[in-house]
């Protein structure tokens, strides 16, 4: 039997296949507007890699916000659990996950065992998540990507006051068309340093402890995790795959679970 | 006596000129990236339509979030007592106002003599305002001026649980691709809309008569949803966009008849985003300027100023007005872990917190 996970993103939708403790395949895909469909596919998908088939013994976990849309999995878990056993399986050492996602950010304290201390989030706005990166990104015409490096670049950074998306949208655009314009590098670094504040404040009421350890899509922004880690006074982790770790720790209780029926 | 009154907006900018107390005329235009511009712009409109020049105008007062750069304006005077003022003159019964703009919000309430007695603003989230109603406009391929009556068409109103413009906006076009009708979209989100307005309204007082005003007023399909939540049918005057500009004429008109103008007693600092209300409320009646709490409060957020008249007073400073919840974390938290805070300290019980 094999111990598989998926976590339905708003924006991605993640699978993770675990043999042995090790992890078989993964992918990443767009989630569609059916989260019933993008499971699917993403299931297919991984299955493939893997060299597997529908037809094989799957005991599936889902997490993230459509897990309770779908109908294809065994067991539903939270995310933040599935956060905590992701994490804690690859990095041992962290006591904080901070999970920056495209329409969320969640921040779970962990205890010694790994398992969930304390957590809170953030989902009702878009302010300090990554569709306001991926907007800015839009506006500024720099891809994503390149908006990490820009801001490694920055030597100081544009103010940017408004936390709402839609405000913050005009200030930049009122950096851009001011006369000297305010350098890109600038105003990108100030794009990073808004979420990183947002992010800040979630974290501060749950308290900060070490290790930290950043995952999710905006993890993979190195200029933002740069000043997040000028702000907490210290290093981060980061996993090699920051975006599956939800899904990494929903396999983990599905091979749990595997075990526990066997037994 | 001959008098001008500019509102200029975050969206639109507005001018009236009154004569012993009859509107002469009244312009609105956009407001455009060059607000000084515009406000020659909207008062030559007006003065050429009252077939008057500027040297002709006695006093002007200017209002709204660009009142600062007006050069011609003898004073400026802030929106919330100029709105107060303005829904007076055309209904002294209103007790309530909600004034819905095109990048804030606001909840007033005034005294049967148009007097700023307790206000509510929101301009730190776009949800709710005119800009929130922009973007579903333009998403949704309907005029802005339209959206309103084919709300109304809706029988099915799409529930939509949030307020959040950018999520909103994609939960919009979600909709839209799974087939739902444009009218059901716009009803689910006006009702959003209707009851984070109700929300601010109950952080002041809801009193009889209600009155809106704002360019947001003009949509009949959130005017019947607001009627729903609120409980009260709203007094709607002529033109709602205009009660700032006229509000303004009229202090301009208190000023060269040597009427006394009354400000605002009660302070509020913050402001409301999706995720919750943060607001630190001062009573300056009560607050004489002590400072105590500046020394107090652990995150340095409160400065000692003076005011307009020269009281002193503590206010919350400028910097940490926008990033509030930031900044502090709330009386419940602050008071579990520091047992000096500004509320144990006050001697006035003059600072109040929402969160």
């Amino acid at each position: 039997m094999k111990a598989l996970g998926i976590d339905i993103g708003s924006l991605t939708t993640k699978v993770v296949i675990l043999e042995n403790g090790s992890i078989l395949s993964s992918i990443i895909i767009a989630s569609g507007d059916e989260p019933e469909s993008s499971a699917e596919e993403a299931v297919e998908k991984a299955l493939n890699q893997a060299g597997l088939s529908f037809n094989d013994d799957l005991y599936i976990v889902s997490t993230g916000v459509g897990r309770k849309s779908i109908s294809l999995s065994q067991q539903q878990k939270a995310i933040t659990t599935c956060l905590a056993r992701g994490i804690n399986h690859l990095l041992p050492s962290a006591r904080m996950v901070i999970d920056m996602g495209a329409e969320s950010s969640t921040v779970v304290r962990l205890n010694e065992r790994g398992r969930v201390k304390d957590w809170a989030n953030h989902d009702k706005c878009a302010a300090g998540t990554g569709i306001f990166l991926q907007q800015m990104a839009k506006l500024m015409q720099v891809p994503l990507e390149e908006m990490s490096k820009l801001s490694l670049k920055a030597e100081s950074r544009a103010d940017i006051t408004s936390t709402c998306a839609v405000f913050a949208e005009s200030e930049v655009i009122s950096h851009v068309h001011r006369n000297p314009p305010t350098p890109k590098e600038e105003i990108v670094a100030g794009i990073n340093y808004s979420v990183v504040s947002r992010i800040m404040a979630l974290s501060k009421r749950i308290g900060i402890v070490k290790d930290v350890a950043v995952t999710g899509g905006v993890a993979l922004n190195s200029g933002l995790v740069y000043i997040l880690e000028r702000e907490m006074g210290f290093g981060v982790l980061m996993p090699d795959m920051p975006q599956i770790i939800a899904a990494l720790g929903a396999a983990i209780i599905a091979r749990e679970n595997i075990e526990k029926d066997l037994s | 006596m001959i008098i001008a009154g500019i509102d200029i907006g975050s969206r639109a900018a507005k001018a009236v000129i009154l004569k012993d107390s009859s509107i002469l005329s009244s312009v609105i235009r956009d407001t455009g990236p060059e607000s000084v511009k515009t406000s020659y712009m909207v008062i030559g409109e007006a003065l050429r339509d009252a077939r008057l020049t500027l040297d002709d105008i006695q006093y002007t007062v200017a209002t709204g979030y660009g009142r600062v750069l007006v050069p011609f304006a003898n004073e400026n005077i802030s929106e919330i007592s100029c709105h107060a003022r303005g829904i007076n003159w055309y209904f002294p019964s209103v007790k309530t106002i909600l004034d819905m703009g095109g990048q804030d919000c606001k909840a007033i309430n005034c005294d049967g003599g148009g007097r700023v007695t307790n206000f509510v603003m929101n301009d730190k989230c776009a949800g709710g305002t005119g800009r929130f109603l922009e973007m579903i406009a333009e998403v949704l391929n309907i005029p802005l001026e339209e959206i309103g009556d084919v709300s109304l068409e809706s029988k099915n109103a799409i529930p939509f649980n949030t307020i959040c413009a950018v999520f909103a906006k994609s939960e919009a076009i979600v909709y839209l691709r799974k087939g739902a009708a444009k009218s059901d979209i716009l009803a689910g989100l006006h009702e959003a809309i209707a009851i984070r307005s109700l929300n601010l309204l109950k952080r002041g007082r809801i009193e009889r008569d209600f009155s809106i005003t704002g360019g947001i007023s003009k949509n009949k399909g959130l005017v019947r949803k607001l009627t729903e939540k609120v409980g009260l049918e709203p007094l709607l005057c002529e033109d709602p966009q205009l009660v700032g500009a006229i509000g303004a004429a009229l202090f301009a008109q208190e000023r060269l008849t040597g009427a006394d103008i009354q400000t605002t007693k009660i302070h509020q600092y913050g402001y409301s985003d999706a995720s919750g209300d943060y607001f630190i409320t001062i009573d300056t009646g009560l607050c004489d300027g002590c400072g105590d709490c500046v020394k107090a409060c652990p995150a340095e957020i409160f400065v000692v100023d003076k005011d307009d008249s020269g009281q002193p007073g503590v206010r919350v400073k400028e910097e940490a007005r926008k990033k509030l919840a930031f900044l502090c974390p709330g009386f419940q938290f602050c008071s579990q872990k520091n047992t000096v805070n500004c509320h144990s300290i006050c001697p006035k019980d003059a600072i109040k917190h929402s969160w």
